[in-house]
């Protein structure tokens, strides 16, 4: 269960997705450049779930292993943030953002290359709006690929005082290949609860006399 | 600047034509909004200023006031660096209608990728709100689902209903694989896609499913269309799934109420038969007794006369005859003897049989049953007789009592196929009040135990084994009688039966029969009688409707020296008796007779001449001087066939009483 005084209400949750989607827009913006192709990513939709649901929502989801790209962040709220795909999916987006050109060899030899590049542009735009548009700053550690399951991904199995995880999916359209994706954030609750009256801040900001 | 609005205008047309309720141009710089004419009409704003542009607040005025928030938000993530608006919200109109509109726009970036512009268009969607709100009731209140998946995506296009009934997170979105994931049985998927993908044009299909929620099986039927609008080999799946578990739960309950309906049905059926064939088992019994005891009475008639007549032969024939003719003489008496015993047994198998109790000690009957009892048991069942010396005496009819315990032997024996042990025991046994079986008065009873170690019977089986044509041998093994007559037997001699029996330990079953006070008759005694004769002062009057049964009687009699007159029927015999000068001695009379019965007879006589002493005669008694299948007391009674012998004996032991 989630506590009560963690959870976001619905305006919270549109202005996260909002503030994620102006992130991801930066990074498709970034990628089309690196790329030189047209390349659309949407964040459906937000939640924040336990990392042991997490673990589960993304099992249930993914038959596959899983690829993850993580970046580490601190600053008023701090955590994990991981971009996560299915195993199956990451060669693709490999091949996606190497232009096909690289023979299969090649795409292995660099998928952890291409992969940590990527989710770099995708989680810093995601990480540096939140900061920006919060009006607060984040400091992030370089990303690091990492192979495993939902478990191990989510750390379910460490022990101590569970986190939360903001869970966000993510669609990405990269040369008419689809691929699915997710962004994790894990924090603790008191990460989140800064998150949170920091959301409320900018909806006051934004909404003005009219929330 | 008026290229421009050339330009507009020509947009503007455009995008009427396309449908569009409006069009703006949010000017990031400047904090302007441009919109158009139709933007304006739906917003209420004065179009004298429209080519200035308004302020941008301008833009949440028509709002309502419960979507601006989410509006707003929106619009500053676009304002800072989000490229598309896609947003549907509600616009209340000069004369205060509320639409519906769906928001579509863009961000456009400099060089610097810092948005300038923010444009869109207004398109008024509430009939398509309308009908979606018609639908979402429709899917929520038909517990419909529905999807829409494009060929080489990954995600499908749900309701939230689609998910509710998967179990998911409710979402617009949802993962193949996710959906997919949900079915419990491989096969075809509930969406198919890439290598899956359908050929045919329908998407009917049934799935089961584990729901993701609560973990439940469900059913799930999914119906759709295959729709190839677009160019290549491109579809969309569209379709609609609901839950039919209920209906799946019901049908099979259907199923199976059907199926025990069947059952029931064919157990009424085999109940009824079983009952019909009972009826038809009775019915014939009855039949076979009936015919029984008419075949019985004239063959009696017939055999006392044979036997009669071949006793007075060989009684008649000289030491010095020709031995040939003793032994044929012997040989038509035993084969008379035989007949005899016969329609005994036809007697007491169609329970015509007359009780004639007498005080007897069990262990002379058992032990007189023994050689019986070795050759109808096989020699596979060992047999023990246990009886304890100076049991009580009992009061019970001897030929019945060996008949019961006969037969209880032989269902002993049929309860053992593969051998066995069969023990026969005596007990005295006394109740109180409080432990007696049936409705037993308290008081002291010999215990008749015949114990198999057969195969036993089922509780169930117990409870029925006394039912008239109750048999648990195959058709034609057994008449189903033989438990009901003894039981009969039991309770008519005041007594009971008791029966204790476990699967493959075997069976015991109990005779209980009263203590009896007097002495044991000793049938020595009644031997001794046989060759006693009488005098001529004793006259005996026969009477008999069978000339030649008369005729032989009465020559046994006179051949004794008894005085001697007979009668065809009673109303002759009550002439005789009126005009004799002497007293008779005794009446011999047939029981069964035309006109007047051997017992009317007796009654009548007895009125003219108290005191008058009575034999009855007869091969088939009915109910004639028979109480419950009892003599009354009394009564005496001679069965046909009867050897000179016999006659003699009982005719003086009547007399002598």
């Amino acid at each position: 269960m989630i506590p009560e005084h963690v959870a976001l209400t619905e305006l919270e949750r549109d202005a996260l997705t909002e503030i994620v989607n102006i992130g991801v827009s930066r990074a498709a913006s970034s990628l089309r450049k690196m790329i030189g192709e047209q390349v659309l990513l949407t964040v459906p939709s937000v939640e924040v779930v336990s990392q042991r649901r997490a673990a589960r929502l993304i099992s249930e989801r993914e038959v596959t292993d899983l690829v993850a790209v993580r970046q580490d962040f601190s600053g008023p709220f701090s955590g994990r943030a991981l971009l996560i795909f299915p195993e199956t999916n990451s060669l693709e987006l490999v091949r996606a953002v190497t232009g096909g050109e690289l023979t299969a060899e090649e795409v292995l030899e660099m998928e952890d290359e291409a992969l940590a590049e990527t989710g770099n542009v995708i989680l810093n735009s995601c990480l540096a709006t939140m900061a920006n548009m919060l009006k607060r700053s984040l400091t992030m550690t370089i990303p690091e690929v990492l192979r495993g399951n939902g478990a191990t991904l989510f750390e379910v199995d460490h022990g101590g005082e569970e986190g939360l995880v903001l869970f966000l999916y993510i669609d990405f359209a990269v040369r008419k290949r689809d691929i699915r994706g997710y962004i994790a954030m894990l924090m603790d609750i008191p990460s989140l609860e800064t998150l949170k009256e920091l959301l409320d801040e900018f909806i006051a900001r934004v909404v003005g006399d009219d929330g | 600047m008026a290229e421009r609005r050339a330009k507009d205008e020509q947009l503007r047309a455009v995008l009427a034509a396309a449908g569009a309720s409006g069009s703006w141009d949010w000017e990031i710089a400047t904090d302007r909004l441009f919109v158009d004419t139709r933007f304006a009409e739906v917003y209420g704003l004065d179009p004298a200023h429209l080519a200035d542009g308004l302020p941008t607040s301008n833009f949440y005025s028509a709002i309502h006031p419960d979507d601006r928030p989410r509006i707003r938000i929106a619009v500053a993530g676009l304002l800072a660096g989000a490229e598309f608006f896609s947003k549907e919200f509600r616009v209340i109109d000069p004369s205060g209608n509320v639409l519906w509109m769906h928001g579509r726009g863009q961000s456009h970036w400099n060089e610097a990728d810092e948005p300038v512009r923010f444009t869109g268009l207004l398109v008024d969607v509430t009939e398509r709100k309308r009908a979606e709100e018609q639908l979402r009731i429709a899917q929520s209140a038909g517990g419909i689902g529905t999807f829409e998946y494009s060929d080489g995506f990954a995600t499908v296009s749900v309701s939230h209903a689609f998910c509710r009934l998967l179990g998911l997170h409710p979402t617009d979105r949802l993962p193949v694989r996710t959906i997919n994931a949900v079915q419990l049985e491989k096969g075809e998927p509930l969406i198919p896609c890439g290598g899956d993908a359908p050929m045919v044009d329908l998407l009917d299909g049934t799935f089961r499913i584990r729901r993701g929620d609560d973990g439940a099986e469900r059913w799930i039927v999914r119906r759709g269309e295959i729709i190839r609008d677009s160019i290549g080999t491109g579809y969309r799946l569209l379709g609609a799934i609901y839950d039919i578990t209920e209906a799946k739960r019901q049908e099979a309950e259907l199923r199976a109420l059907n199926e025990t309906l069947e059952q029931r049905v064919e157990a009424a059926i085999a109940e009824r038969q079983q009952a019909e064939e009972d009826l038809r088992q009775a019915q014939k019994m009855e039949a076979v007794g009936q015919l029984t005891g008419g075949i019985a009475h004239d063959f009696n008639n017939l055999l006392t006369i044979i036997m009669g007549s071949v006793d007075t032969a060989r009684r008649r024939l000289d030491a010095d005859a020709d031995p040939r003719l003793r032994r044929s003489l012997d040989h038509a008496a035993k084969g008379a003897e035989r007949a005899a015993a016969l329609t005994h047994r036809l007697l007491a198998f169609s329970r015509r049989q007359p009780l004639n109790p007498r005080i007897l000690e069990v262990p002379r009957l058992l032990a007189g049953m023994s050689d019986l009892l070795t050759r109808t048991i096989t020699e596979s069942v060992a047999i023990a007789i246990d009886v304890p010396d100076g049991l009580w005496q009992i009061e019970a009819d001897p030929n019945q009592l060996e008949n019961a315990i006969l037969n209880l032997a032989v269902n002993a024996r049929d309860a053992m196929p593969d051998g066995g042990a069969l023990t026969i025991e005596a007990r005295p046994r006394t109740f109180a009040s409080a432990e007696l079986p049936d409705d037993l008065r308290p008081g002291d009873y010999v215990a008749i135990s015949v114990i198999d170690t057969g195969v036993g019977m089922e509780q169930a089986t117990v409870a029925k084994i006394f039912d008239p044509f109750f048999t648990t041998k195959e058709v034609g093994k057994g008449t189903g009688l033989g438990l009901s007559m003894v039981y009969g037997f039991a309770r008519q001699s005041g007594g009971a039966v008791t029966v204790e029996s476990r699967l493959g330990i075997g069976t015991s079953v109990t005779l209980l029969l009263p203590r009896a006070d007097a002495l044991a008759e000793h049938e020595a005694a009644v031997v001794a009688a046989t060759t006693e004769h009488g005098n001529a002062n004793e006259t005996i009057l026969v009477v008999e409707d069978d000339d030649d049964v008369r005729a032989y009687t009465v020559g046994v009699l006179r051949e004794l020296s008894y005085r001697v007159i007979e009668a065809h029927d009673g109303t002759s015999a009550l002439r005789l008796l009126d005009k004799q000068d002497q007293p008779i001695t005794l009446l011999i009379t047939d029981v069964v007779m035309p006109h007047m019965s051997g017992n009317e007879l007796a009654q009548t006589a007895r009125e003219r001449q108290p005191g008058l002493k009575v034999l009855y005669t007869s091969g088939y008694t009915r109910d004639a001087i028979m109480h419950d299948g009892r003599l009354d007391a009394g009564v005496e009674l001679l069965a046909k066939p009867f050897t000179f012998e016999m006659l003699a004996g009982k005719v003086r032991e009547v007399l002598d009483r």
